[in-house]
């Protein structure tokens, strides 16, 4: 990964906002599965992973930028979508632990399965777009411009979805699954389109990603990975699509921060050590004392409701 | 295709009481603390690391020798267990966290430790200098480590089996388990019976993760390393049940260690022996989730 470095300030805030708007997308996705759905994914990074790898294997084959992010979304969206089948049917914490150990075992495949995408050597990712002789701030421009795109459509499919009867429905999933089954609702079919539609973002994200920093490998995919994307959404308020994104930016600022404090501070801690240090304690923190996250969790805004309180403002 | 390999098989099932051990240390604590605080503590991987840590500063920089530093594993990791749930888990209760909010924290917790040991032992591989007796029995190699780590599994499963079956404790803890709020209407201080599971599991990971750093070698991902297998442990043998992860642990032991001769028979790379734990663990999840515990009338709740 290209190390950034704040000589250039206007390549740094650039470089931030892309890993904000990549790291965004991924707060989106598992504020729908667990802010909305109630569903513990302890292996977001597995999803992201399938993205990434998947993106930069068609990359290197010449597919272009479309076709590479469309099949990652797709084949993580597969992916996801087979891991719940056995995954849902189990309560929170069993669905925890497996898809942590999910997680850990895909980047096993990956690190040991040379032929797949070079093992622990990693894969270089060529650029699908190709424009010769333009300045790296106008390419880090365009990647922005595709980043926040891709936020934008997955945020609005996203307010989309949980602003309907649909998202009324997940939400009594959340929280009373068995009331919701009385009422007539398969659970298990509601979780698992969540399920699917999570993880197909997180492929979105982890195509953007690999075409970002041009090189991955399997040490890119570690579970630190997944609890930073909880951490966005649970600082920035579980079941608020807007918040969450807030929580995307707060917690990269912290990272860069800690990034920041290496270059100019002589600190006794090593700085990686001390980042995951304070992501750990910030994440209890968080959890005794605001549990509900910085922004509270959105009203469900269907057309019916928008009716419904002129109708009481007249009255 | 399959690669002829001459097997030691009485040799690889020693290495099975070997790793089952291992297991069965690493997992009782975790599985019993998950049956009475109703969520599995992902930070129990690093109660495993930080007895390493603790005996290795003991047994290598000290050089105090190893008793002393089984002690020095066992005395911080159960320091760290009660830190854990004083300061972390019964506030958390307290405030009315859900199991995923529990989960999330004992994540955080689990990073906050593993980079603190970072931090303190450094990132790089340490290994223990001290050279162990071994002999030959037959066709098996026995170190004397394995004998002290499966004497170990055992003395702890004797005295385990005493205090839950003869002691005032023992009963406490087995009502606490079962139905927290009858053994509090019965009298039974649940928190504190809490307090006491979590400081003696933690320690007994402390005393594994040591053995496991004793053996092969020690890295700050050592306990996240045996955290699946153990929760392999803990799923087939019934979610705070005792008995059933003492039969568990040594089921994966033995699936683990054959399993090993057959990746490397199809020449796969060994890291895959935790798919073969996962894999007993999905089975289980989806076949039976009570796993053993039934056969025990104790733990294992139904999904």
């Amino acid at each position: 990964m290209r190390e950034v470095r704040l000589s250039e300030p206007l390549i740094y805030v650039l470089d931030m906002a892309v890993f904000v708007g990549i790291f965004a997308i991924l707060a989106v996705s598992l504020n729908l599965e667990y802010g909305f759905t109630g569903l513990a994914n302890f292996g977001k990074v597995a999803f992201f992973m399938v993205g990434a790898y998947t993106s930069s294997i068609l990359a290197n084959m010449g597919f272009p930028y479309l076709a590479c992010i469309t099949v990652a979304t797709f084949a993580a969206g597969f992916v996801g979508f087979v891991a719940s089948l056995p995954a849902l049917k189990l309560q929170a914490d069993y669905l925890a632990i497996v898809t942590l150990a999910f997680g850990e075992i895909l980047r096993f495949i990956f690190k040991n399965e040379e032929w797949i995408a070079g093992g622990v050597q990693g894969i270089t990712v060529p650029s699908a777009i190709t424009i010769t002789g333009v300045p790296i701030q106008t390419m880090m421009l365009i990647q922005l411009t595709i980043v926040y795109a891709a936020l934008a459509i997955c945020y609005f499919i996203a307010q989309r979805v949980v602003n309907s009867p649909y998202g009324r429905t997940i939400r009594a999933i959340r929280e009373d699954e068995l009331a919701a089954q009385v009422l007539g609702k398969d659970v298990f079919k509601y979780k698992a389109q969540m399920f699917t539609l999570g993880s197909a973002m997180a492929g979105v994200s982890g195509s953007l990603f690999s075409q970002y920093v041009r090189f991955i490998d399997p040490y890119t995919f570690e579970p630190i990975l997944t609890f930073t994307v909880w951490m966005m959404v649970i600082l920035g308020g579980p079941a608020n699509n807007l918040g969450v994104i807030l929580g995307a930016v707060f917690v990269q600022a912290l990272e860069r921060g800690a990034r920041i404090a290496k270059d100019y501070l002589l600190l006794p801690v090593d700085p990686h050590n001390l980042r995951v240090m304070i992501i750990g304690i910030l994440i209890i923190l968080i959890l005794m004392y605001r549990p509900q996250g910085l922004f509270r969790e959105s009203k469900v805004k269907t057309p019916a409701l928008e009716v419904a309180s002129k109708w009481k403002k007249r009255s | 295709m399959l690669f002829l390999v001459v097997v030691n098989w009485l040799q690889v099932l020693f290495n099975s009481a070997v790793t089952g051990s291992l297991y069965l240390l690493a997992a009782v604590g975790l599985t019993l603390t998950y049956g009475l605080t109703r969520f599995p503590n992902f930070a129990h991987a690093e109660f495993m690391a930080l007895g390493a840590y603790a005996g290795y500063t003991i047994a290598e920089q000290l050089k105090l020798g190893f008793p002393y530093s089984f002690i020095a594993a066992f005395i911080s990791s159960a320091a760290l267990g009660a830190a854990s749930y004083l300061l972390v888990f019964r506030p958390l209760t307290h405030r009315g966290a859900t199991i995923i909010h529990l989960m999330v924290a004992s994540i955080g917790l689990d990073f906050f430790v593993r980079h603190l040991i970072k931090q303190v032992w450094g990132g790089e591989q340490l290994s223990f200098r001290m050279v162990w007796p071994y002999f030959d029995v037959g066709p098996v190699r026995i170190t004397g480590l394995w004998v002290a780590l499966i004497l170990s599994a055992i003395v702890m499963v004797g005295v385990m089996h005493i205090v839950l079956t003869r002691t005032r404790l023992g009963k406490a803890i087995r009502a606490s388990a079962n139905n927290p709020d009858l053994a509090m209407a019965s009298g039974v201080d649940v928190e504190k019976i809490a307090l006491v599971v979590w400081i003696v599991g933690a320690a007994l990971a402390g005393v594994g993760g040591l053995f496991r750093a004793a053996d092969t070698r020690l890295v700050p991902l050592i306990g996240w390393e045996i955290l699946l297998p153990a929760f392999a442990v803990v799923i087939l043998g019934g979610i705070g049940s005792f008995y059933g992860a003492l039969i568990a642990a040594y089921v994966i032991g033995l699936a683990e260690n054959f399993g090993v001769v057959f990746l490397v028979m199809f020449k796969l790379s060994t890291d895959y022996k935790f798919a073969i734990a996962f894999l007993i663990l999905i089975l289980t999840l989806i076949l039976k989730p009570s796993g053993f515990g039934r056969l025990f009338g104790e733990g294992g709740k139904v999904v």
